[in-house]
């Protein structure tokens, strides 16, 4: 009976952190997709006088060269979406796929990997930004996503290491081997699903993080070239005119943060629903 | 009469250590044999490496046949055939030996379909889900179809020991190897789960290694003891004799505590 008091609150929790997560997100994906058709004005053009207040004409009022600012914050989430999708792909797949690798290898490969994994995390990403640049010979949109996707490899690969050892030693692992359960078995049966929550929660925290990582590589000529208005160049642009026009950095600031924090609520409320544990007791 | 599982000279090294010396231990078709002894004695890895688990860091040297292969320094992929279809473990802890976020139905699933996918039976997802219900019915366990459906910490820790049992069952072994199956249960819950394994073990013609460090349980189950001490063998033969005159002073410790706990139980009826 209690326990099932108990239990009530915390899944209406569950699926309204869930609920709150996809409608947020859900809403930059709308408007990043609605962007590839139309936008309010055109990006590029003089839309108003310079660095006008929001008004109904401008939701967010106007930059210093008369430019729309909602217009560039509606294209700023289709970038920031390709970005953190993109990052946390390239990372998730380079990152799981070495980390169960180094879990399962010989001691020295594991030793190695680990190694390399320490060594990429202490890199700056800075500087794995202008390698990569150098490397692609262009400094693009794609360039950002590299370096980020190589970045967070190794941050995930990090954490899948140390996830996929913990669960390789639990009795139900030696028990589905003793029964003759193959390696890929163990690795797609037994191991991903129960690193996967938590995986899940850490990629949600790392698409947040390469969005606002890929702000100060644009800002530093290592991203998206203009006019591609990522919310990092909007908000560096604001800077100078902060005390004259605030709105032109809250805007864009608003936007990033509730992306990253609708990503969280998603993820968090993904994993309840992947855990059995949180999400019925009996 | 060939062995199952024929240990000869295994020994198991953590570097220069010794944590099983020398050990020797047939067990034949359809034989019940004990092994017991003090924690930390080595039964557990002699289990693990019968069947070439033994956790990274550890080396096993001697001979381990299992099923006619040679366990020890065989190729992973060689032995991942002969786990299953030549042996399948349970173990002393139901709640870890169970995957955590699988329904248990679909937990004993898995080895079904691989049993009959090696030998080539029909496959259909319909015929297996048959055979898991009667699996979990074969354990006496009750509503066979919610412990299907139920994840393990819904579930009593004699309930999940039987959904072990049933996932060893499933894979048709010919040796089952029981490390302290009852020891995490409570003393009723144990002398049934025994009688069940005991039960199973006859009528489907398995041999069994029981491992435990309590003698009146292991007596129960099994026909041949053999009495483990820091990583040695140091007595073996059939219960009844060994029960009846240790040699060795630690059997006879081990037996005189078995005594005294009786004794204390007579007392206290
Ligand atoms: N991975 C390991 N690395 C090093 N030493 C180990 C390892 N696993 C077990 N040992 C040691 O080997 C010895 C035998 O362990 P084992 O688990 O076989 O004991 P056991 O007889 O099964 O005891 P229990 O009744 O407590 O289960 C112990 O001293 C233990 O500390
Ligand atoms: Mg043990």
């Amino acid at each position: 009976m209690t326990a099932v008091a108990a239990t009530e609150p915390r899944r209406m929790r569950a699926s309204l952190t869930l609920s709150v997560g996809i409608v947020l997100v859900g809403l930059h994906v709308v408007v990043a997709l609605l962007t590839l058709v139309w936008t309010p004005y055109d990006p590029a053009g003089m839309a108003g006088g310079r660095l006008e207040g929001p008004s109904l004409a401008h939701w967010a009022g106007t930059d210093r060269l008369g430019r729309d600012l909602f217009t560039q914050i509606m294209i700023g989430s289709r970038i920031a979406l390709t970005v953190g999708a993109g990052a946390v792909g390239i990372g998730a797949l380079i990152g799981v796929t070495l980390g169960i690798l180094a879990a399962f290898a010989t001691r020295f490969l594991d030793d190695v990997l680990a190694a390399a994994f320490d060594i990429l995390i202490a890199f700056p990403t800075l500087l794995l930004a202008m390698l990569v640049v150098a490397a692609t010979d262009s400094a693009s949109l794609f360039s950002a996503i590299l370096a980020l996707g190589l970045a967070i490899s190794a941050i995930v690969g990090r954490l899948t290491r140390i996830l996929a050892k913990r669960v390789l030693e639990m009795d139900y692992i030696t028990a589905a081997r003793t029964a003759g359960t193959s390696w890929a078995g163990i690795v797609f049966i037994h191991l991903l699903p129960n690193i996967w929550p938590t995986l899940l929660v850490n990629f949600a925290l790392q698409f947040g993080l390469a969005v606002i990582a890929e702000a100060s590589l644009s800002y530093l000529g290592l991203g998206a070239p203009p006019p591609n208005a990522s919310w990092g160049r909007l908000l560096q642009e604001a800077q100078g005119t902060v005390y004259t026009a605030p709105f032109g950095a809250i805007a864009p600031g608003l936007a990033l943060v509730t992306l990253v924090i609708g990503m969280n609520m998603l993820a968090d409320g993904l994993r309840d629903i992947g855990d059995p544990t949180r999400r019925r007791s009996r | 009469m060939s062995a199952v599982l024929e240990i000869e000279n295994l020994s198991v090294r953590s570097g220069e250590t010794l944590l099983v010396s020398n050990l020797d231990l047939t067990i034949g078709e359809n034989a019940r044999v004990g092994l017991i002894g003090e924690s930390g004695s080595g039964k557990s890895l002699t289990a693990l490496a019968a069947t070439g688990l033994l956790p990274p860091g550890l080396t096993a040297t001697g001979s381990v046949v299992l099923d006619g292969t040679e366990v020890i320094g065989a190729r992973d992929a060689d032995l991942v055939p002969l786990r299953g279809s030549a042996v399948a473990t349970v173990f002393q802890e139901p709640l870890t030996a169970l995957d955590p976020l699988m329904r248990m139905g679909s937990q004993i699933y898995q080895p079904v379909l691989r049993r009959r996918r090696r030998a080539g039976e029909p496959a259909a997802r319909a015929d297996i889900e048959a055979e898991v219900r009667r699996l979990l019915e074969r354990v006496a366990l009750p509503d066979p179809d919610r412990i299907a459906n139920a994840y393990p910490f819904e579930v009593s820790g004699g309930q999940r020991q039987r959904v072990a049992i049933a996932m060893a069952l499933a894979c048709h072994p010919k040796l089952l190897i029981a490390d302290e199956p009852t020891t995490a249960l409570d003393v009723t819950t144990q002398a049934e789960v025994l009688d069940l394994m005991a039960g199973l073990v006859r009528e489907e013609g398995m041999a069994l290694l029981f491992i435990g460090h309590d003698l009146p349980v292991v007596a129960r189950i099994v026909d041949d003891v053999t009495v483990m001490r820091r990583g040695e063998v140091v007595e073996r033969g059939p219960v009844g004799t060994v029960l009846a005159r240790p040699e060795h002073d630690y059997t006879r410790t081990l037996v005189a505590a078995a005594d005294a706990f009786d004794r204390a139980l007579g007392a206290a009826r």
